[in-house]
């Protein structure tokens, strides 16, 4: 018998309507029925693209005419290729920018909106807004506070932080960190929200304990609070890093890929090489990389925050 | 705790909730303001003086708004209730059935996690066209339909399910289907609620994906047609603002009835 990790059912092979002892005459149809849309979506919208995507990484294919095996030429291309090597610089400039971001600051807020504070739903839903915003109209409404005569070059300018208002999407020295604030700002309540649950399923009793043995509220935080939060650091981190390596809306709207190839990402780079040139084959093996360095990285960051399951 | 740390508390959270909300009431500001007032100038002023709807109007005729709206509408409709009906089914058969291959399923399922839709935006395009989806809103939809968050979420509640309701079904007779229609899916009904927000949003919000699959204009849903009138509007700001305002309202205020939800349905979703 498959033994599994149930709580409940362990023991039966039957069905929930006729558990333990009586069975049906066909006990394995019947699961698999439930099971059978989701199961022929995985097949044709996940394995078959897989399959698709590993063999055509050694083909050239531009959509028009048959695909011709190249072997690892593509690879090769992308040795050679300083657009693919800019591209995976900005898009680990996007990573280590904004990965200490999205770790630190929604842990910051977390601890902010887990106060036992009057109102203090609205604070977490006022926080959560841009999450729910589609990216297309937060890069919109970023565009008003990045205009040349806009709030933020108001504010830096009166603060005598900058001698000039600068048009921060146009300069390429500006335009990645100005994408990365905006990329961080809309995801930043995802991310608190993952923190506060941490924070509230730590037990109250603890700390009431540390408090009895005299632990100060900085000593309850090292001792309790971080370590029974690793968990979830370890989630915010490989999707953080997944949303870093991603990065293209944000892009699409507001620079595409400009300027001088300053945010060119990986993630835009691919759609552009696909469907706007049609190097399909070249694109799909860039893409084939951008997998490799996501489940790296994931499984690496995962191993050592020893991070538990988690979807989203 | 001290007033004076209260009152120093609400300080702090105020000035962050500004961070979070000002990029938008600039939007809705500029969307407002009439042709006379500057948009943008030093010090800015965002009170529009007086404010004025032309913009909306302007937006809603100039571009093709209503014809968005329905398309995203209408993707909604074609998306929702089969979602929450294929995460349930699975579910439901990896929560309530002991079976050969169950865990290998399960690991199947929430494999796909590491194929994220940028990965697969190419080879997944491959398989749309192959099969005549490109353009339609069925290419747009299906790779949508399979996700192993909704499964995995549906599974957990089913998971939460006592024994004794499945045994009182067996007694009173029922089937397989009576006992997941009747008596198993009415039960876990706060998530799949849960799940409904989460997928109203993603489809409104969606981008990347219906981007590759649509050509035509008109069928755009609002993201889409959103960003094609910052294409064609180009210096006109204001209906710009007034359009990306319509686009955003919707899930706002959706999101904000509905705001208990999503941090329970959100804590929910990660296990510790």
């Amino acid at each position: 018998m498959v033994t599994t990790g149930l709580p409940r059912q362990a023991a039966s092979t039957g069905t929930p309507a006729a558990p333990a002892g009586r069975r049906r005459r066909r006990p394995l149809t019947v699961p698999f029925l439930f099971l059978a849309p989701a199961l022929v979506l995985l097949a044709v919208f996940f394995l078959w693209p897989a399959v698709t995507a590993v063999q055509l990484a050694f083909f050239s294919y531009d959509v028009v005419s048959a695909p011709q095996w190249v072997g690892l030429a593509n690879f090769g291309q992308m040795m050679q290729d300083p657009r693919f090597w800019k591209a995976l610089g900005n898009s680990g400039l996007f990573l280590v920018l904004m990965l200490p971001i999205l770790v630190c600051v929604p842990l910051l807020l977390a601890v902010l909106v887990n106060m036992p504070l009057r109102g203090i739903k609205a604070f977490r839903v006022m926080y959560y807004l841009p999450v729910v915003t589609s990216m297309v109209v937060v890069a919109i409404a970023w565009n008003y506070v990045f205009h040349q005569r806009g709030v933020l070059n108001w504010l830096l300018t009166s603060l005598g932080l900058l001698d000039e208002p600068v048009q921060y999407l146009l300069e390429p020295g500006w335009a990645l960190p100005a994408l990365v604030l905006v990329e961080s700002w809309k995801s930043m309540g995802y991310y608190m929200v993952i923190y506060l649950a941490g924070l509230q399923s730590i037990p109250r009793d603890l700390y009431e304990a540390a408090e009895v043995d005299g632990a100060n509220a900085w000593q309850r935080l090292a001792s309790i609070t971080t370590p029974l939060l690793r968990p979830y650091v370890a989630v915010v981190l490989v999707l953080g890093a997944m949303d870093a390596m991603q990065v293209f809306t944000s892009v699409f709207v507001m620079t595409q890929g400009g300027p001088q190839d300053a945010t060119m990402t990986l993630g835009y780079y691919i759609y552009d090489s696909a469907f706007r040139r049609f190097d399909v084959g070249y694109a799909n093996a860039m893409g084939i990389v951008l997998w490799a360095i996501l489940v790296v990285f994931s499984v690496v960051s995962y191993r050592t925050t020893r991070g538990r399951m988690v979807s989203a | 705790m001290w007033p004076a740390r209260r009152i120093g508390l609400y300080g702090v959270l105020s000035l962050i909730a500004a961070l979070f909300v000002l990029p938008f009431l600039i939007l809705l500001s500029s969307s407002l303001k009439p042709a006379t007032q500057p948009l943008h100038e030093f010090p800015p002023q965002p009170v529009p003086l007086p404010p004025v709807l032309d913009w909306f109007a302007e937006a809603w005729t100039k571009i093709d708004f209503p014809v968005y709206l329905w398309n995203s509408v209408l993707l909604e409709i074609l998306t929702l209730p089969a979602y929450l009906l294929i995460s349930a089914f699975a579910g439901y058969a990896l929560a309530c059935y002991d079976f050969r291959g169950r865990q290998l399923v399960f690991y199947l399922i929430v494999s796909t996690m590491f194929l994220p839709g940028e990965v697969m935006l190419v080879p997944r395009f491959l398989v749309v066209s192959q099969l005549g989806m490109v353009d339609t809103f069925a290419g747009v939809v299906l790779p949508g339909l399979m996700s192993a968050f909704g499964i995995f979420l549906a599974r957990q509640a089913f998971e939460q399910l006592p024994r004794e309701l499945f045994d009182a079904a067996r007694i009173d007779g029922a089937g397989h289907w009576q006992t997941f229609w009747r008596v198993a899916l009415p039960q876990v009904r706060p998530t799949l609620a849960t799940l409904a927000i989460f997928g109203f949003i993603n489809v409104w919000n969606n981008f990347i994906w219906p981007l590759v699959v649509l050509s035509s204009e008109d069928k755009y849903p609002l993201a889409l047609g959103l960003a094609y009138l910052a294409g064609t509007f180009g210096d006109d700001q204001r209906s710009m603002a007034a359009g990306t305002v319509m686009a955003a309202l919707p899930v706002v205020v959706f999101f904000i009835a509905m705001q208990r939800h999503f941090v329970e349905g959100l804590k929910g979703s990660v296990k510790g």
